[in-house]
């Protein structure tokens, strides 16, 4: 593969007094140029190529450059040479770079930053040269060497792009926008500008030159990593012996980010620190490891299980010949489902580029098909190792070229049949011609177009959102690592909405809407977990994800022998004591009962492996008083209990309690509590002793009665 | 072309772990579905239809065993039955139904079960029917209440249960209102427990009239519009298996959202596959002993201490521009959120701004929830049809679940369509087509080439014209999927070989020349010149070992012993890349196990020193 070109690029920021002063009210220019500054560096930073970067300030109070002799150059410090662009210079930006109180010529500058580059790119390779240069162009700068300077930017194939506080003008005499006049030299020095970039593109030379405001805009927009299209060189076969020789590239497909996370540890943020292992066990109850050494490999056919070897397996399976894009006939595009279209990606393909031939018979084909909207179905195959697909080709037909959209469609398996009971024949949800027509009304305020029928909502133009909030985020905690994460940027926060002009349109037609059809939530009591969810708007709830799978957890082990849980078993109190509290069948504080009989049973083994099993159930009660809103048979029940530690010697079942901080249910879990967050806290760290002091000396055997009395 | 091959790697991965979950969680969380066959084996049934056409009982026998095998393909927990009523042997649990044969109780079919039914198929079939079962009286009451035993035996929960009866008697008790009464009273207590019964009735001479008994014993239709019973009985394999394939999974949205049109105004929705590419299952690992599944188990420990590591003992970190940057979980997953789960409506648009192109992933399907948000539904109902209508699509924003980053879809209406049989073969709702971001649309370089003229175009039209075929979604099984369950078949029922597939991917070649005739010759003179070969070397043919293994690819960059050595001394070995430690490897006849960099510096650390 061809080693990705290089670009070298020099900014060059006027850093002059001038820029520091503005308008009240308004940023400096200065400030602005920084911004752009940083957003350009930082999106260099990201997007990890083998660009380089130099920084050059000029009208700033020192002097750096090799140039500087003589009292020429002066006020121009190069800030940084060329280099791939870090998160030191990004840094070095922030904190380093500050207005300086000079002036500096900046034809002078650009001088400097030729010679810059032109030095620091001998020898090696670059696709291009660029200079940025930042300016309010204020500086008295003498013209007599534009014409050498431009001679020696076209031989050095040096492009350059000026960035400047007030638009350019096409036109050339118009006066200035913005309302605020341009001084003399200002005007002078955009004279200048125009000259030279004139001179380099004698027609687009201005489209080099952007506003401030422009150019931030621009950046905000963290660039894709620019992947250059791979060729996929086929023949494209019709029987056998009508073969076109083709070319495809991928046109269409998700883009991931390029890293991923890597886990690492949470002291030393040492990747090296954490390591995965993957252990085998058998599914018994001791749940026995296994080398990996003595496992195989096998597949699922419905209840069986087949062991199935690698070497089988490779030898056994459907094997194709190589790549292919074989037409396996034609057939009219309407019988294509647009919703039917499968895989991840659409192919665009073309004829060879230096093949006239395979061309104009490339081009029989797109034009038949298209004349007779009609596609080819082909077999494509990507390569040896690839699986066969079945896709449609359709003609596309450009101004500018024409090629075949390759798009997978589905195999028989993937196909779900689903009938879903008829809406329109269904005299209950059949709209009336009012609804209708308020409808109506509501997709002509919302029409994403303008007068002009220009699209108002271009989806592809939108950068994927999640990159762009990731590398906010990412550069963010590179320069702030103990800050939390910065809000979402409001620019994108708005891509993601509809436009302001149809929100405000479609406002009214909404109202009628909201009057026709009037819309009831359902709140199931089974749902309202969900629903709630679902339609709240409260977002401390907990993760919609994990809510499911706990809920489902819970039902599945509940589930199985639910139908003849009656009681408190000993095999498992924790699961009984739930299914029973979820059944209803016998008032709370019996089951609570129940189950405090149990751990006091338990209990009365004094053994870890009772205490281990006591741990889920005063779990379990916990976390269903809190459910249910009933605090009271808990915290009574713990409170006796703690009491009874010391006696009963029961210090170590009291310490797993601690570890787990299961302690008293406090006012902000349940209403009814008389516990504060603090008591509750308290109460387990108080000591134990003291309040064995206070407690009453209880006789060990008349114990579990006693404590069951008190509920 | 690392880029085309990683794309087939992810494609065996499962790329989207987003929509991997999909279907599984809802899944898991209302247990197991349950579809029993109960299928009439009296005489009538082994009678053929004119015309050849297979017996009522062949056809049934067809569709179970299509059944079965697409069950092991795409959802293999669920659980089938296969139940013969009016049959002269008896065989269930208890034995305590006369003239009822359960053949297979509820599980997972597997490859014997799968055999087992195929060996009821064509004439051999009716033979072995015959020897096994025999026909005899019929008591359907009795047969149904066999069944609700079958579902009551069954220890694990099951979600949906679904019972259908295969028959083309439509008075199986030939007016004995005693046992008629009693059979409808069985099915109308199944009917309570959460039984769904269909009727998949069969052609009879003169017509199967469903008002005479069995109104009383299906299931109603789910909604008042919906035919629900299919009047007209199936005459054909094809109508039958469609028919019971419409019914035979049970189908859930993979989520509930609302369609939020403004503020305040939002409508429930359900979100369907409809379509999904159906991959290999993964492989499983077995016990080498007793070729039992093991548990694979992950963990996490510390490298220094060997302590095992919990979630909150890690964080994430990404490196850019040689700097780490931490975070922690939550705040990786908190990256992700931009909005509350639901499709927000942004406009609308007519029809034509949706391209071609525009396409990522498989479409969702959408379609109301009135359980949830009464008068969706007529909202729902109203916006499709004039979407339709005026040719426009709904352009939403859609996140799937919290911390899910949101995509563009558009919504396209499409409303119902019937066939003649009633049967619907378009859904009412909307199909969601996910929207391309700008970072999903890569720019290419269109070579300029010239365009064929009227004649060269004039030609190939003939060419489309002969080659021309009816496309139908689901003509073409998936030839890998179906080799992998036919080697599974195989390997489970110790078989010789794999029953044969039939790739239906293969261009018929043979075919295609003999409807061309001239044509491909004709063309190629109008637009190839005589020395043109269209299948020579465009893009330099590669040797199929570099294209498999790729070792010949790089050029050797050979380095003298001396240069070797010098690195060796000053301690730069490592700035060698590893291909070129590898041949200097070879060179010096170093064998080398490994290919990392430093197993590699050893290596030759070794060989050179000693």
């Amino acid at each position: 593969m061809a080693r990705s070109a290089k670009t070298a690029f020099v900014l060059c920021l006027d850093v002059g007094f001038s820029m520091s002063s503005s308008a009240p009210g308004q940023e400096p220019p200065f400030q602005q140029a920084k911004k752009v500054i940083q957003k350009f560096v930082q999106r260099q930073v990201f997007a990890e190529n083998k660009d380089e970067l130099g920084l050059v300030l000029f009208g700033s109070d020192n002097t750096k450059n090799d140039l500087a002799k003589d009292g020429q150059y002066q006020n121009i410090s190069v800030h940084r040479r060329l280099m791939i662009p870090d998160f030191e210079l990004l840094e070095g930006i922030q904190n380093d770079v500050h207005p300086g109180s000079q002036q500096a010529d900046w034809l002078d500058a650009l001088v400097v930053c030729m010679d810059l580059l032109q030095n620091e790119t001998l020898g090696k390779k670059y696709e291009r040269l660029n200079i940025v240069l930042l300016t309010d162009l204020n500086s008295q700068s003498s013209p007599d060497q534009l014409d050498i300077i431009m001679g020696s930017l076209k031989r050095a194939g040096i492009t350059l792009q000026f960035i400047l506080p007030f638009p350019v003008d096409g036109g050339g005499s118009s006066p200035p926008h913005g309302g605020k006049g341009l001084s003399r030299e200002q005007q002078q020095g955009l004279e200048m500008t125009k000259q030279v970039m004139m001179s380099l593109d004698e027609e687009d030379g201005l489209d080099e030159v952007y506003t401030f405001s422009d150019a931030i805009e621009k950046l905000s927009v963290f660039k894709r990593i620019e992947k250059r299209p791979m060729a996929w060189p086929c023949t494209l076969t019709i029987g056998s012996s009508l073969a076109i020789k083709i070319v495809g590239y991928k046109a269409v497909c998700e883009e991931r980010p390029r890293k991923s996370w890597s886990v690492v540890d949470a002291q030393t943020h040492q990747k090296d620190d954490v390591k995965r292992d993957v252990v085998y066990c058998l599914n018994d109850d001791e749940e026995t490891e296994v080398q990996k050494d003595d496992t195989i490999q096998g597949y699922r056919y419905g209840s069986d299980i087949v062991p199935f070897s690698k070497v089988d397996q490779d030898q056994m399976k459907y094997k194709t010949d190589g790549k292919s894009f074989a037409v396996l006939g034609f057939t009219k595009q309407s019988t294509i489902n647009r919703h039917q279209f499968m895989g991840t990606q659409v192919l665009k393909v073309f004829a060879p580029k230096d093949d006239e031939h395979a061309g104009v018979a490339l081009s029989g084909l797109i034009r038949a098909l298209d004349e007779m909207k009609m596609v080819a179905v082909v077999r494509y195959v990507y390569a040896r190792n690839g699986n066969p697909q079945v896709g449609a080709a359709f003609p596309c037909i450009k101004s500018k070229y024409e090629c075949l959209v390759y798009v997978q469609l589905p195999f028989m398996e993937d196909l779900r049949q689903y009938t879903f009971p008829s809406l329109e024949n269904n005299k209950k949800y059949t709209p009336s011609e009012d609804q209708l027509s308020a409808v109506d009304s509501l997709i002509d305020s919302m029409m994403l177009e303008d007068g002009e029928k220009n699209d108002l909502f271009k989806v592809n133009h939108i950068p994927n959102p999640q990159y762009q909030r990731l590398f906010q985020c990412l550069h963010y905690r590179a320069v702030n690592p103990s800050a939390p994460l910065p809000p979402m940027d409001p620019w994108l926060t708005a891509a993601l909405q509809r436009p302001l002009a149809v929100a405000t349109r479609c406002h009214s037609p909404l109202e009628t809407l909201k009057k026709k059809f009037p819309l009831k939530e359902v709140v199931k009591k089974k749902e309202l977990k969900t629903s709630k969810e679902l339609f709240g708007n409260s977002t401390d709830e907990p993760d919609a994800k994990k809510a499911k799978v706990d809920e489902e957890e819970d039902f599945n082990l509940a589930d199985i022998t639910e139908g003849n849980i009656t009681q408190v078993g000993s095999v498992d109190p924790a699961r009984d004591f739930r299914t029973l509290i979820r059944q209803k069948r016998l008032p709370f504080g019996e089951v609570c009962q129940q189950l405090t009989g149990r751990i006091e049973q338990l209990l009365g083994n004094k053994n870890m492996i009772y205490y281990m099993k006591c741990i889920p159930c005063i779990q379990t009660f916990r976390e269903q008083s809190v459910q249910v809103g009933n605090a009271d048979h808990y915290n009574s029940y713990i409170q006796s209990l703690k009491k009874s530690i010391p006696v009963r010697g029961l210090q170590e079942f009291w310490d797993m309690l601690v570890q787990d901080t299961l302690t008293l249910i406090n006012k902000e879990e349940v209403e009814g509590s008389t516990f504060s967050i603090h008591d509750a806290k308290q109460f387990l760290t108080a000591d134990l002793k003291k309040e064995m002091v206070e407690a009453p000396v209880v006789d060990d055997t008349g114990d579990v009665d006693d404590l069951l009395d008190m509920m | 072309m690392a880029e085309w091959n990683a794309y087939y790697q992810n494609e065996d991965e499962d790329v989207d772990g987003e929509e991997g979950d999909e279907s599984g969680v809802n899944y898991k969380s209302t247990g197991r579905d349950s579809l029993v066959f109960l299928v009439d084996a009296s005489k009538e049934m082994f009678i053929k239809g004119e015309d050849g056409e297979p017996s009522p009982f062949d056809m049934t026998m067809q569709c179970v065993h299509s059944v079965y095998t697409t069950k092991i393909i795409s959802s293999d927990k669920d659980l089938v039955a296969l139940v013969f009523y009016g049959t002269e042997q008896s065989k269930n649990p208890r034995n305590s139904f006369k003239h009822v044969y359960v053949y297979h109780d509820l599980d997972s079919p597997g490859a014997r079960r799968v055999q087992d039914v195929d060996g009821l198929r064509g004439e051999n079939g009716a033979q072995v029917a015959d020897e096994t079962m025999g026909c005899g009286k019929t008591n359907l009451g009795e047969a149904l209440w066999c069944c609700s035993n079958l579902y009551s035996d069954f220890k694990l929960r099951l979600s949906h249960k679904r019972l259908m009866i295969f028959t083309c008697r439509d008075m199986p008790h030939r007016g004995d209102s005693e046992h008629d009464r009693q059979a409808r009273t069985k099915a109308s207590d199944l009917k309570e427990t959460g039984v769904v019964i269909d009727l998949m009735h069969l052609m009879k001479p003169g017509g199967f009239d469903v008002s005479l008994f069995f109104c009383d014993v299906v299931s109603p239709p789910e909604d008042e519009a919906e035919l629900g019973l299919q009047m007209e009985p199936c005459g054909k394999l094809e109508d039958l298996q469609k028919r019971v394939r419409a019914k035979e999974i049970k189908k859930r949205s993979m989520a509930r959202l609302n369609l939020c049109l403004g503020e305040g105004m939002n409508v429930a929705v359900g979100v369907y596959i409809t379509a999904r590419q159906a991959r290999k299952p993964n492989a499983i690992k077995l016990y080498r002993d007793n070729n039992e599944p093991v548990l694979t188990k992950t963990r996490l420990y510390h490298t220094q201490t060997g302590s095992l590591l919990l979630p909150s003992d890690t964080k994430r970190a990404q490196v850019y521009a040689s700097k780490q940057i931490v975070m922690e979980k939550d705040e990786v997953d908190v990256i992700k959120k931009f909005s509350n789960p639901g499709l927000d409506l942004i406009g609308f648009k007519p029809m034509e701004r949706l391209k071609l192109h525009h396409h990522l992933r498989s479409a969702v399907f959408i379609y109301p929830e009135e359980e949830m948000v009464t008068g969706s539904a007529c909202v729902f109902t109203a916006l499709l049809r004039r979407c339709s209508e005026r040719n426009v699509f709904a352009l939403c924003k859609y996140t799937r679940i919290r911390n899910s980053p949101p995509r563009f879809l558009a919504l396209v209406p499409q409303r119902e369509e019937v066939d003649e049989g009633q049967a619907q073969i378009a859904a009412p709702g909307f199909h969601g087509i996910f929207l391309p971001y700008a970072d999903d649309i890569r720019t290419l370089d269109a070579p300029q080439l010239p365009t064929a003229s009227d004649a060269q175009v004039e030609k190939m039209k003939e060419i489309v014209h002969k080659l021309r075929f009816k496309y139908k979604s689901d003509s073409f099984e998936n030839p890998v999927l179906q080799q992998h369950y036919r080697n599974l078949e195989a390997l489970a029922l110790d078989l010789m070989a794999p029953e044969h597939i039939e790739d239906h991917t293969m261009p018929k070649v043979k075919m295609m020349d003999q409807r061309l005739g001239s044509l491909a010759q004709e063309f190629k003179d109008l637009v190839y010149p005589a020395d043109y070969n269209p299948e020579g070397k465009t893009a330099p043919k590669r040797k199929p070992a570099e294209e498999a293994g790729g070792a010949g690819k790089k050029p050797k960059v050979e380095m003298s012993e001396d240069e070797l050595r010098g690195h060796l001394q000053k301690g730069t070995l490592g700035k060698l890349t590893v291909p070129v430690l590898k041949d200097a490897c070879k060179q010096f006849g170093v064998k080398v196990t490994g290919t990392k960099k430093q197993e590699l510096i050893d290596a030759l650390k070794a060989q050179l020193t000693k």
